[in-house]
């Protein structure tokens, strides 16, 4: 364990804030031009992995574990919300046979 | 005992809802009885706490908290004091009285069920507004009673003239409603509460004359104008008479009009630190008192005179007020509550006898035919008269000594007022109950005496009015003056500023015999008028001479339409034309129509498309950042 | 605690009812266990708890008091759903489990003290009503209903867990007391990291309680969504959003107000008039529901920025009345809704000659939710308004009454459609619960009308 903190240590904090600030955006961004459910889906994991990295850097900088552990709890719950998720898509395909969100826009105005 | 005084109002608001919601289902005997029960068991509760009661210091009970706002806290309590047990006895014990007569009176009307639930409303707001701890409560009770009295006014309503007076006393009501609510808005401005116990030792400590005391004490006056009727808010009360007759005992002279004096005898110490106001209410009392009776003088009919009656006593009783004669002034509330009621109802009962006719013009002669009617009703006139040693004599020459210690002229005035209401009440009798009858054949077959639950009120009522003066015997007359003693406790801080009455006894001696002659004369001549030559007033010679301003009311409700209503019409004709339609219509109609254009447009942001809400949440977030980071 | 347990438990044993087909039993055993968990919130009222599981929640009376409120509310939504999922699909069980779950999510967001705890109750809320909104697989709408939320819905938790994390970096723990501390104890020199958390947890809030504009997500879900699950969105789940954001603001942001009020004021105007004035276009009830829930949130977001010593009286009054006002005229939506087919105006035209009481409750609800005096909106609006006032922001005060008489409009427009346009339509039956229901909310609206102390002094 000494091992891996001083491992994630060799980096300065700014550049692990950086980079999960960059992949958060690509994210974002995937889910701005995206018009695929799936990849949209993708692209929110994307995001929360960034969260996970952030606090994976934080919590190892700072010696508190709870920092790691919400990283597990960030893991359940996406898992959780994959499973739905991927349910959802699945029934608006049967219905639709499209998953491109701009195919639903009935609910408008 | 004191605890159970939240019974007192629930009692007849218990009996409102049983008679409200049972008032088609419920017989009529068992409406009269829960009614009747409802308020005798207040006046039990009341009877005791009198009894009991011996606390100098008013006792406040809190009951819940009703409205807390910022640092501004009214509570719903109830403060007991000698002032609001004396009305408590009077409103529930006079309020029984007139519940069982009513039994009798109303007992052939469709509306029984109805009459019933609106009197016991009526004695349950009435309680709230003697028995309420702050200016709040009050003002529940103090509209609750309008309410009542417009309700009972017009409770025949299929009759327009009825509704009429209905409306009309309400709104003038209202008027005067205004003034009390502007008032109490300064008092919580000003004493930042609204709690008795609060605001009078405060007020105790402010200076004689200050500008906000005379402001407030005017406002409240105004307020005291409408409800009691007064100068120029008084020509409702006569119009009142349209109600039935146990309402115009109960409501319209024993309890609600005398709401303005409790009011003010209530906030004693603020008017007697405004001694402005006392000038201006002295003067208004005495003009009410005088222009009354002066009007009293040619009205034929029977409740006609007794309305105009009742309005210059309660002049009188601001008279009293207004030249300090707080005691005094209360004194006359409770004997005008005896005999006023009694007349009343005794005035019912001659019109019951005569199937609902009112105009003494075809009574006459029905002193053998209603022997306890022609009793009780001799009794009450003679004490309104002020004849010792009935009850009004003692009251009314109280606040006479008063005046005259006060100002001369006013004290020569009051008692040019005092023999006309002896003149008028007499002719009220002579026409009544001497002569020939001169009502149809009819009616004469129908003359009967009221059953008992009519008559045992008038007999009650009747000793009242004979020992009611009793309580208030003057030292000259070798008494003690126990209300003086008893309300003293109240009327403490008032009775450090004004000074006490320092007549000797000789000057009292002279004042009461001036009086009582002054009076008897009056008498004398009424009887040689009506019943020495049997003088019965005709139309046409009420329509000449002075006689004519006098029946005609002086033309006081014309002048009211020509100077307050015509121009009134003609400004809301010019508001509702101009400044409503073009104006404020404009302008809404206008914001209106911007708003539905602008949801026309923005709605259509609402586009159904989800990149497109992602895109707009993500600019959201852009600009958040933004004005979070880079603006501020 | 003991809540929590009660309601997790309930929902495990209402999805093994379903499994062994007691379908009857699943209504009475749902709103039995509910009172039972109401009776245990309420029974913490006033114990002064102290933080519980390693300081993950607190139950203190700010707790109790939202957690009763939202569990009432269920409950009058439970007893709306009578035969009203039997016609919507065959496993009726996993409806009450759901909203059961869902439930026991916003427990954990009305008690949390750990930003974690947020989190998962946030989520545990989100995933049961993703599938709640898309339960009528067939339907179209409802599909779209769950896409929509699900999609947006993820997306803004990304932006608060990042927030979170942020705040984590400079606080160095999720402990809502601790990162109270390091605010206070850092006058200046702040981390800037901390405060782009901060903006970031308010933009994820805003998403989860609808504020524009974030609220694009609101009225199509809850016009999609089955009348039920609205109803049980726009008031449960909006009043527990309210519930998480104000502990949040009150515990751990409150010294730091000069740096996020402006922003916060900002997206209180903006929800304010979107709401607002898009309702008023609408010709369909729900969906004007829809809008006028986001010009609630407006009118609740103004508590939390004037936040103070009243803020949370202030919103739990204001959640109050809209919450009973809200299920009545759900309520009535259903019922016209089941008699007509379609939930536009028309469709209440003539209601108040066929079913006065009907007509009756929801003139209420909706001057309720107008603010006109007597009735419990008045209250709260007051309430709201003067805890804004006390911040001296007059003008804010002005611009919420210019949109309080803009909503008049929209909400008499059914009171003259009941009252005053004619339809010769015939009584709608109502059954036994819904008159129960419509009952309560009616006396509840009124009796805070009247006499609102009994709940303004409660914090």
């Amino acid at each position: 364990m000494e091992n891996i903190t001083s491992t994630i240590q060799a980096v300065p904090l700014n550049h692990y804030i950086l980079l999960s600030a960059i992949i958060f955006t690509i994210g974002v961004i995937g889910v701005l031009v995206r018009r695929n459910a799936i990849i949209i889906f993708m692209s929110v994991e994307l995001m929360l992995n960034a969260v996970n990295l952030l606090l994976a850097a934080f919590s190892s900088y700072s010696g508190d574990a709870s920092g790691q552990v919400f990283v597990f709890f960030i893991m359940a719950l996406a898992a959780a919300e994959v499973a739905v998720g991927l349910a959802i898509i699945v029934m608006v395909y049967r219905n639709t046979s499209s998953i491109d969100i701009n195919i639903l826009n009935r609910l408008k105005w | 005992m004191i605890d159970l005084v939240w019974l007192i109002p629930l009692l007849p608001f218990i009996g409102f809802l049983i008679n409200g919601l049972g008032r088609n289902v419920l017989p009529k005997p068992l409406i009269g009885t829960i009614a009747s029960l409802a308020v005798i068991g207040s006046f039990a509760i009341s009877l005791s706490i009198f009894l009991t009661f011996d606390a100098a210091q008013p006792q406040v009970i809190h009951l819940f908290d009703w409205i807390n706002v910022g640092s501004l806290s009214i509570p719903f309590a109830f403060q007991i004091d000698q002032l609001s047990i004396m009305m408590l006895l009077i409103i529930t014990g006079i309020g029984s009285l007139i519940h069982i007569y009513s039994a009798g009176y109303m007992s052939h009307d469709t509306g029984f069920g109805k009459f019933f639930a609106y009197l016991n409303l009526f004695v349950f707001f009435m309680l709230l507004l003697v028995m309420g701890s702050n200016y709040v409560i009050m003002f529940i009770g103090w509209e609750g009673v309008g309410l009542c009295s417009y309700l009972l006014i017009g409770f025949w309503y299929s009759n327009g003239a009825y509704a009429d007076a209905a409306k009309k006393a309400f709104i003038m009501n209202r008027i005067g409603d205004l003034g009390f609510l502007l008032g109490v808005f300064l008092i919580i401005s000003t004493f930042g509460s609204v709690s008795f116990t609060e605001i009078f030792p405060k007020a105790a400590g402010m200076v004689s004359g200050d500008a906000t005391l005379i402001l407030i004490t005017i406002l409240l006056f105004i307020g005291a104008t409408g409800k009691s009727a007064q100068l120029p808010l008084f020509t409702w009360l006569p119009d009142a008479m349209a109600g039935p007759t146990p309402v115009s005992a109960l409501i319209h002279a024993a309890t609600m009009v005398t709401a303005g004096i409790y009011m003010i005898a209530r906030s004693n110490i603020l008017f007697a630190l405004s001694p402005v106001t006392l000038d201006i209410i002295a003067v208004i009392g005495l003009l009410t008192a005088v222009v009354a009776a002066f009007i009293a003088l040619t009205q034929t009919d029977i409740k006609k005179v007794l309305a105009y009656s009742t309005v210059s006593q309660l002049g009188y009783m601001f008279l009293g007020l207004g030249v300090g004669a707080f005691t005094g002034a209360f004194f006359h509330v409770l004997t005008h509550a005896f005999f006023k009621a009694l007349l009343f109802l005794g005035a019912g009962s001659v019109i019951h006898a005569m199937s609902n006719e009112q105009d003494m013009r075809n009574m006459g002669g029905l002193r053998k035919k209603l022997p306890i009617t022609f009793l009780t009703m001799l009794i009450g006139t003679i004490a309104i008269a002020g004849l010792p040693p009935f009850a009004g004599f003692f009251s009314k020459d109280e606040i006479l000594a008063h005046v005259y210690e006060h100002n001369k002229l006013l004290w020569i005035i009051g008692l040019f007022g005092a023999f006309l209401t002896a003149a008028y009440m007499f002719r009220m009798m002579f026409l009544t109950f001497w002569g020939n009858f001169r009502g149809t054949e009819d009616q004469k077959h129908h003359l009967h005496e009221s059953p008992v639950s009519m008559t045992f009120p008038l007999i009650v009522l009747a000793i009242l009015s004979i020992v009611g003066g009793f309580m208030g015997v003057p030292h000259a007359l070798g008494g003690h003056h126990w209300l003086n003693e008893y309300l003293s406790p109240v009327l403490a801080a008032t009775n450090n500023i004004l000074p006490a009455l320092s007549l000797d006894h000789a000057t009292e001696y002279m004042l009461m015999g001036i009086s009582v002659g002054g009076v008897i004369i009056s008498i004398i001549i009424a009887y040689v008028k009506y019943v020495s030559k049997g003088y019965v007033p005709k139309e046409e010679e009420l329509q000449s001479g002075i006689s004519k301003l006098s029946y005609n009311k002086l033309y006081l409700d014309e002048l009211y339409t020509a100077i307050i209503q015509k121009p009134l019409d003609a400004l809301s004709a010019f508001f509702f034309k101009v400044v409503d339609k073009s104006g404020i219509d404009g302008l809404v109609n206008g914001l209106g129509k911007v708003s539905i254009e602008a949801s026309k447009t923005l709605r259509l942001l609402q586009t159904g498309n989800v990149g497109f809400y992602i895109f707009a949440m993500v600019i959201g977030i852009v600009a958040v950042l933004v004005y979070s980071f880079i603006i501020i | 605690m003991s809540t929590l347990i009660v309601i997790s438990i309930l929902a495990i044993v209402v999805l093994y009812l379903g499994l062994f087909k007691a379908k009857q039993a699943l209504l009475p055993i749902s709103v039995l266990g509910l009172v039972a968990a109401l009776a245990l919130a309420i029974m913490e009222w006033n114990s002064n708890a102290a933080p519980i599981f390693s300081g993950m929640m607190h139950f203190d009376n700010f707790a109790v008091a939202f957690s009763s409120i939202c569990i009432i509310t269920t409950i009058l939504v439970f007893l709306l759903s009578k035969n009203y999922f039997e016609k919507i699909s065959d496993n009726v069980a996993e409806y009450y489990t759901l909203i059961l779950f869902a439930l026991s999510g916003i427990i954990v967001m009305v008690s949390y003290h750990n930003l974690s705890m947020l989190f998962v109750g946030l989520e545990i809320m989100s995933v049961s009503l993703y599938i709640l909104a898309g339960i009528k697989r067939k339907d179209f709408a409802s599909n779209e209903a769950a896409l929509k939320y699900f999609l947006m819905g993820a997306f803004s938790t990304g932006f608060l867990l990042f927030g979170i994390a942020l705040i984590y970096g400079a606080s160095k723990s999720f402990d809502l007391a601790v990162i109270a501390q390091y605010v206070i104890d850092r006058p200046t020199g702040i981390d800037p990291i901390f405060y782009v958390g901060l903006v970031l947890m308010i933009v994820g809030l805003c998403f989860k309680v609808g504020a524009a504009p974030f609220h694009f997500w609101t009225p199509d879900v809850y016009e999609g969504a089955p009348t039920l699950i609205t109803a049980f969105m726009s008031t449960v789940v909006k009043i527990a959003g309210f519930a998480a954001f104000l502990r949040l603001f009150s515990i751990c942001f409150a010294p730091l107000q000069d740096f996020w009020m402006p922003t916060l004021l900002v997206i209180t105007i903006l929800t304010l008039f979107v709401g607002n004035i898009t309702a008023l276009y609408q010709t369909n009830f729900k969906r004007m529901l829809a809008f006028s829930s986001i010009s609630h949130a407006g009118y609740m977001l103004f508590a939390i920025v004037a936040l103070g010593a009243a803020s949370t009286n202030a919103i739990f009054i204001y959640a109050a009345a809209y919450a009973v006002s809200s299920i009545t005229a759900f309520a009535v939506l259903m019922l016209v809704k089941a008699k007509t087919g379609s939930e536009n105006f028309e469709d209440f035209n003539g209601l108040a000659k066929s079913n006065p009481f009907l007509a009756f409750a929801l003139t209420v609800a909706m001057l309720s939710f107008a603010g006109i005096p007597l009735t419990a909106g008045f209250i709260g609006k007051f309430f709201v308004f003067n805890a804004a006032l006390a911040q001296y922001h007059t003008w804010l005060v002005a611009i919420a009454v210019v949109n309080a008489i803009i909503g008049v409009f929209y909400y008499f427009k059914v009171i003259v459609a009941m009252y005053f346009k004619d339809n010769q339509t015939k009584q709608i039956a109502t059954p036994a619960y819904f008159n129960f229901v419509l009952g309560v909310s009616l006396i509840i609206t009124l009796v805070l009308g009247i006499y609102p102390s009994f709940i303004t002094n409660l914090f």
